[in-house]
């Protein structure tokens, strides 16, 4: 926790930092997304929307997201309980998003419906 | 009573109690949006329709990324700002994340807006037409109901005649519609009565009995009155028959001591015949008679029409004409071929083939116009692409003649509402500001400006529609995952929003008293915010550039 006013007045450093890296990513994700024409080799794979445009964007997002988390909401210092509170939470949420494969493998539907 | 580790940390924590709470629960938080994003994966694979890619306006949506962004950095500024104990600073930077919080929710306002006045239309063969429906005009001035409303042109009328019946479900009536017909029949001149006696039926308890007599006006309290009959002679029923009921296993049991339920079930069964004139005749149904002609008129939503009697949603039964009703567009501003291209694809019929022979491309010369204007600008960005990209490599490395990169579904299929506008630029000479044009990315094209050459006119016929809805949640599940995912992100907006507030307008005294609370407050409330920004970016370029 930065708590001495030298402290928090360096951390406003760094959030403006944060605050400029911010601001890069979320114009790179339109740019990559949708190039204008002077622009045209960053549309990587086919042309429109593809899995490439897919993984670069939601790599851009969770960088944001992870300086969002570390840097604004004091990630990057904080106490034990509160990681074993968050990293549960993104677990859980792991586990719900591997349910999606159910809806297309049903382990339990394919062989008794369709006598597989 | 003093609130112990608002302040100073627990031991065993190592941090003041709110914390722990505002962790609890953004990690909730965490995976309730969680699993909204694995529901929107799971409709997007899942779709039988082209996923509208890329079909939000990018402009608002990055506008509010930029808002939320520069919110997220002022809120902790502030807190940074108590930490020092500058009360002013605070005040300032706490302002700016108030008004970002503000003018977020007034961008998404004006993005909803558009969406819900924008009407789409799908046809029988699956081509869609996008745009604004009219209201009804004669002579130049708009023509009004018995309401004194403006008639959208998208209404199903229905044309009764004297002797005509319309006959209400006497539980599922809906009043507010009986009103509105009584005052409609009104209107044109006509009244509604009971068109016979309700007598009790034959061979029942109250066999001749004139509940209610022909010629009785139609309103309500009738209606009403005739649910209450019906509901009482149901319930009598009901409580016959179960007696009845009861009555014949106490027999069977006597008879047959020892078997099983359900092995004497099958024989047991009450005397119908024996039963019938102990009971009261229900009164489902009411039939009223028109004494005049009429011309009715229904939402889409409100009605399942037919050619000679059509039901409206509370189960009533018109009896009357279906006249021409057709769905008018006033502004159409994009044709899609994407659906009915898969839809034909599936069949093996090839995407020229099923587009020449759309409905739309076979009744209306501006939808052909507009095709054959857009063909030669896909030959065109097939061209540029072949230009830039060149042709794909065989295993030897010999050139074939596939290109590497081709145009997408959409922009083979789809004319939007910039293709027109461009069509319009190009033929009509038609020229707009760069404000004017800076201010369509927000509130979608300015029909008047550009005119009607440009957004036209179209008609299309009751039969030919498949599916009609604004741009809703109704209308696909794109639009039913966006509207969820970005109003729950509004509401907490909202929410975090009201609590920042609190602190800048009444946390004056606590800071006076106790300085550090309020600064562990705002860093609690902190937190929710930078958790609502960090939905935010997901939520943005997954719903707008995907």
């Amino acid at each position: 926790m930065a708590d001495s006013i030298e402290a928090i007045q360096k951390s406003k450093k760094t959030y403006l930092m944060v605050f400029g890296a911010l601001l890069v990513g979320t114009v790179l994700t339109v740019l990559v997304a949708d190039p204008p024409e002077f622009l045209y080799w960053l549309d990587v794979g086919k042309h429109g929307f593809d899995k490439y445009d897919a993984i670069v964007g939601l790599m851009i997002a969770t960088t944001k997201a992870s300086l969002v988390a570390l840097i604004f909401m004091h990630l990057n210092h904080e106490k034990k309980a509160i990681y074993w509170i968050f990293v549960n939470s993104l677990i859980l949420c792991a586990i719900m998003f591997a349910l999606l494969f159910l809806a297309k493998y049903s382990p339990i539907f394919d062989r008794f419906f369709y006598h597989q | 009573m003093e609130i112990p580790y608002i302040v100073s940390p627990r031991k065993d924590t190592g941090l003041f109690n709110s914390k722990i709470a505002i962790w609890l629960f953004l990690a909730s938080e965490v995976m309730l949006f969680g699993g909204f994003f694995s529901a929107y994966i799971f409709l997007r694979l899942g779709a039988d329709y082209p996923w509208p890619e890329r079909t939000l306006p990018v402009l608002p949506g990055l506008i509010n990324t930029f808002v939320l962004i520069a919110s997220s950095v002022t809120v902790v500024f502030a807190w940074a700002a108590l930490k020092m104990r500058q009360w002013r600073q605070f005040q300032i930077y706490m302002s700016i994340t108030v008004f970002c919080a503000l003018l977020f929710m007034v961008l998404k306002g004006v993005e909803y807006n558009v969406k819900l006045h924008h009407q789409a239309v799908r046809l029988d063969d699956y081509s869609i037409i996008e745009g604004h429906l009219g209201y009804e005009m004669e002579d130049g001035e708009l023509v009004l109901d018995h309401n004194g409303k403006k008639i959208e042109e998208n209404m199903i009328r229905l044309e009764v005649v004297a002797g005509d019946k319309i006959t209400f479900s006497s539980v599922r009536f809906h009043a507010d519609w009986v009103e509105e017909l009584i005052a409609e029949a009104a209107y044109s001149g006509a009244k509604l009565s009971l068109a016979a006696n309700i007598t009790g039926d034959e061979n029942k308890a109250d066999q001749g009995k004139v509940h209610f007599k022909k010629g009785t006006p139609l309103s309500v309290d009738l209606l009403k009155k005739i649910k209450a009959v019906h509901l009482e002679a149901r319930a009598h029923n009901a409580e016959l028959r179960t007696r009845a009921l009861r009555q014949e296993w106490v027999v069977a049991k006597k008879e047959n001591p020892g078997k099983k339920d359900w092995e004497l079930s099958e024989g047991v069964s009450i005397d119908v015949n024996a039963l019938n004139p102990l009971l009261l005749t229900e009164l489902g149904t009411a039939a009223f008679a028109i004494d005049g002609t009429a011309e009715l008129l229904f939402k889409p939503r409100n009605v399942k029409e037919g050619q000679e009697s059509s039901r409206l949603r509370d189960d009533t039964v018109i009896q009357g004409k279906l006249m021409e009703s057709p769905m008018v567009f006033h502004n159409v501003d994009a044709i899609d071929f994407q659906h009915l291209v898969m839809v034909e694809e599936k069949k093996g019929i090839s995407p020229e083939k099923a587009i020449e022979n759309s409905w739309l491309m076979k009744n209306n010369e501006f939808v052909r116009e507009a095709w054959a204007w857009h063909l030669q600008r896909v030959e065109q960005l097939k061209k540029k692409l072949i230009d830039r990209h060149g042709y794909k490599k065989d295993s030897d490395g010999n050139l074939t003649d596939v290109p590497k990169r081709e145009p997408t579904h959409k922009e083979l299929y789809r004319i939007g509402w910039k293709d027109l506008a461009e069509k319009g630029e190009e033929q009509f000479k038609i020229e707009l500001s760069a404000a004017e044009k800076g201010k369509e990315n927000f509130m979608g094209p300015n029909y008047k400006a550009r005119g009607e050459d440009t957004f036209p006119e179209l008609s299309i016929p009751r039969e030919e529609i498949r599916f009609a809805a604004k741009f809703a949640p109704a209308w696909n599940t794109y639009y039913a995952i966006y509207f969820t995912m970005t109003g729950l992100h509004g509401l907490h907006v909202i929410g975090g929003a009201l609590v920042l507030a609190y602190y800048l307008f009444f946390g004056r005294k606590m800071y006076l008293e106790n300085p550090e609370w309020l600064a562990n407050r705002v860093e609690i409330g902190g937190l929710f915010w930078h958790f609502v920004d960090l939905v935010w970016i997901f939520v943005f370029p997954i719903l707008y550039l995907m």
